[in-house]
């Protein structure tokens, strides 16, 4: 392609437009009002409007240009040089709405040859005004057009905004939910991982030597409960601590301690076998974990998804310094009540020690009032003595064994 | 200030031949050689325009950069080089006020009187034009060049025209488009190969252009192997 001088272009095709004006001018019938000398007449409007023109004489048969109304025409002056004017009278205008934006007004003469343009907002309102409501009727039109326009705009804005709350919404959710499944996935190494680091950050009174006859004690019956968990690889841990308060928690992963004062409390080695068939099944339930995924943040839950396990169990132990990990939820010291009914009733002792332990305690404590049992975590020791009953009588007869321990001796040595 | 075209439509670059004081603003990265005499300033900003950081952003979500590049002649009878990214054409729009609307990455230079902003055509055209999802809106004066993968025609509408989806390159505003189907029915206008096009309303220009960077795209994505 050869150079093309840009320039030269132009006063070309201003010549060719000065042959095209003349034969416009001898044009009679024509609407259209070409003036050369705009600078002669002065626009009445009292607001000048930018917009465009399109007419064949126009070099390129378009121009910007700077519109006003006056005696009833609409009156265009282009921007390029030299500024031609155009005219439409308003009575002949032909009004259209269009455009990229479809809030341009087109106005054309009947004859389609001359269109002005302009896509300020109180334009259609300034040519309604001068127009003495001539054009009442399609501005009306296109009122209504733009209106259409702005609901529909509003209707989608409202509608991906709805979708985006409601992705990120399903999305946050969605995660948490996964990682608890996956999180129930995990092997019960992790929750012996979690249950070791939770067990050394915590603050405890001394720890009884493992052949103290309490600790013995303890220990053997885990021993004869061992074999009925419900995940035999569990390795059960049991640590008898100095302490006057009648409890005992289970860790995850199998570390169960054992306070004195529970020990010392105890009626028959049966109610001690009660409480440890009982923090047993907390582990086996394997609570902990569920109770590390209910805290879960939403960044802790990404990590689990993406196979950070790690940060799982730093969280774990960190939410056993805050002793979340031993207080369960109500539906699951329920749940832990029953396991270790079934265990007990496995390990051919009586369930019903457990029952005894907690009447023990109630009488020791005292119960709380109906409607506060509902807010604690704790299920009423009432309810709880009854639903172990209820329990029992699903589970197989069996003939239970008195447990062959000594409880006095070990209460002696305390 | 004048232009000359070399090698279109396949490879087309711009050359410019400025004159002292002339200067012209080029999408970043287009330049390709050019005489001593010119210097070259990097803003957010188009020449003399208004503009900065958020336009610069806006920008970007067209498909544009965030920088201009602007060139100033310095000494007389200086020459630029520019190109577009892609193999393809380049055209040269002359703008008499009024407003230009580009396909996003298809503007490649215009002179100072031009003012570059962005502009939303609206949902449907974000998510079935087979353009992206912002325009860039080109108005004011002066000289304005677009490039585009493939050849580029020109069109003058006086009513309606219809253009395939992606193949737009820029149009004027007085122009409107509307996604339709091509035949009567949707199945139909599948079993084509049209899909969806763009069905223009108005007067005006519009600039096309003769192939799509998706259709190569689909043609080869397949065959290219794994890394």
């Amino acid at each position: 392609m050869g150079r093309i001088a840009i320039l030269e272009r132009f006063e070309h095709e201003h010549e060719q437009l000065d042959a095209e004006h003349e034969k416009q001018q001898h044009r009679s019938e024509s609407h259209v009002l070409l003036q050369r000398n705009p600078a002669m007449v002065m626009p009445a409007s009292r607001e000048s409007f930018q917009g465009g023109v399109f007419h064949a004489s126009i070099p390129g048969g378009r121009s910007g240009a700077t519109l006003s109304i006056a005696r009833g025409e609409l009156i265009a002056d282009t921007i390029s040089e030299p500024s031609m004017r155009f005219s439409i009278p308003l009575n002949q205008c032909q009004i259209d709405l269009g455009g990229a934006s479809n809030r341009m007004v087109f106005c054309r003469t009947k004859e389609g040859d001359l269109t002005i343009f302009c896509e300020e907002k109180n334009f259609a309102k300034e040519l309604d005004f001068q127009s003495g409501g001539m054009l009442a009727g399609p501005l009306k039109q296109l009122k209504k057009g733009l209106a259409a326009d702005a609901n529909r705009f509003r209707f989608w804005l409202t509608f991906s905004a709805v979708a985006c709350a409601l992705l990120l919404f399903l999305g946050y959710f969605g995660v948490l939910w996964t990682a608890k499944i996956a999180i129930r996935a995990l092997p019960v190494s992790v929750d012996e991982k979690i249950g070791t680091m939770a067990f050394s950050g915590m603050e405890m009174g001394r720890k009884l030597e493992a052949n103290h006859p309490a600790s013995r004690l303890v220990q053997e019956i885990v021993d004869k409960l061992k074999p009925h968990a419900s995940i035999p690889e569990l390795k059960f841990k049991v640590t008898v601590v100095e302490d006057a308060d009648i409890n005992a928690f289970a860790l995850p992963g199998g570390q169960i301690v054992v306070f004195t004062g529970l020990i010392k409390e105890a009626k028959s080695a049966e109610q001690i076998a009660g409480v440890l068939a009982h923090e047993m099944s907390h582990a086996t339930l394997r609570h902990g974990i569920e109770r590390v995924s209910q805290s879960l943040g939403i960044v802790a839950a990404i990590q689990i998804m993406v196979g950070d396990v790690g940060g799982l169990v730093a969280l774990g132990a960190q939410v056993a310094q805050t002793s979340i990990l031993t207080s369960y939820s109500r539906a699951a010291e329920t749940e832990a009540d029953l396991e270790g009914a079934r265990m007990l009733n496995a390990a051919k002792i009586d369930p019903k020690a457990m029952a005894d332990f907690f009447e023990m305690l109630k009488e020791k404590m005292g119960d709380l009032p109906d409607a506060m049992a509902w807010i604690s975590t704790h299920p009423q020791h009432e309810t709880r003595v009854q639903s172990i009953q209820d329990h029992q009588k699903k589970l197989p007869v069996v003939q239970y064994e008195p447990l062959q321990l000594d409880l006095k001796a070990a209460q002696e040595a305390l | 200030m004048r232009h000359q075209m070399l090698c279109p439509p396949a490879a087309t670059a711009l050359r410019f031949e400025l004159e002292q004081g002339e200067s012209i603003t080029c999408e970043v990265g287009a330049m390709i050689a050019m005489t001593s005499g010119l210097t070259v300033e990097t803003t957010t900003k188009s020449r003399g325009g208004s503009g900065g950081i958020i336009k610069g952003l806006k920008r970007m979500f067209s498909g544009e950069s965030f920088f201009l590049n602007h060139f100033t002649a310095q000494l007389p009878d200086q020459s630029l080089l520019i190109g577009p990214t892609l193999l393809g054409d380049c055209v040269h729009h002359s703008m008499r006020g009024g407003t230009m609307i580009v396909q996003g990455s298809s503007w490649l230079a215009s002179t100072p009187g031009i003012e570059i902003d962005t502009t939303w055509q609206g949902f449907s055209s974000a998510l079935f034009s087979g353009e992206s999802m912002f325009w860039v809106k080109c108005s004011g004066g002066g000289e304005l060049y677009l490039s585009s993968y493939g050849a580029i025609h020109s069109l003058e509408i006086d009513g309606d025209y219809t253009i395939d989806t992606g193949h737009i390159v820029a149009f004027e505003d007085t122009l409107k488009f509307n996604i339709g189907k091509a035949s009567r029915s949707l199945i139909g206008s599948f079993l084509g190969g049209e899909g969806l096009v763009c069905k223009f309303h108005g007067q005006g220009k519009l600039y096309y252009q003769s192939h799509t960077l998706p259709s190569l795209g689909a043609l080869l994505g397949p065959k290219l192997k794994a890394k």
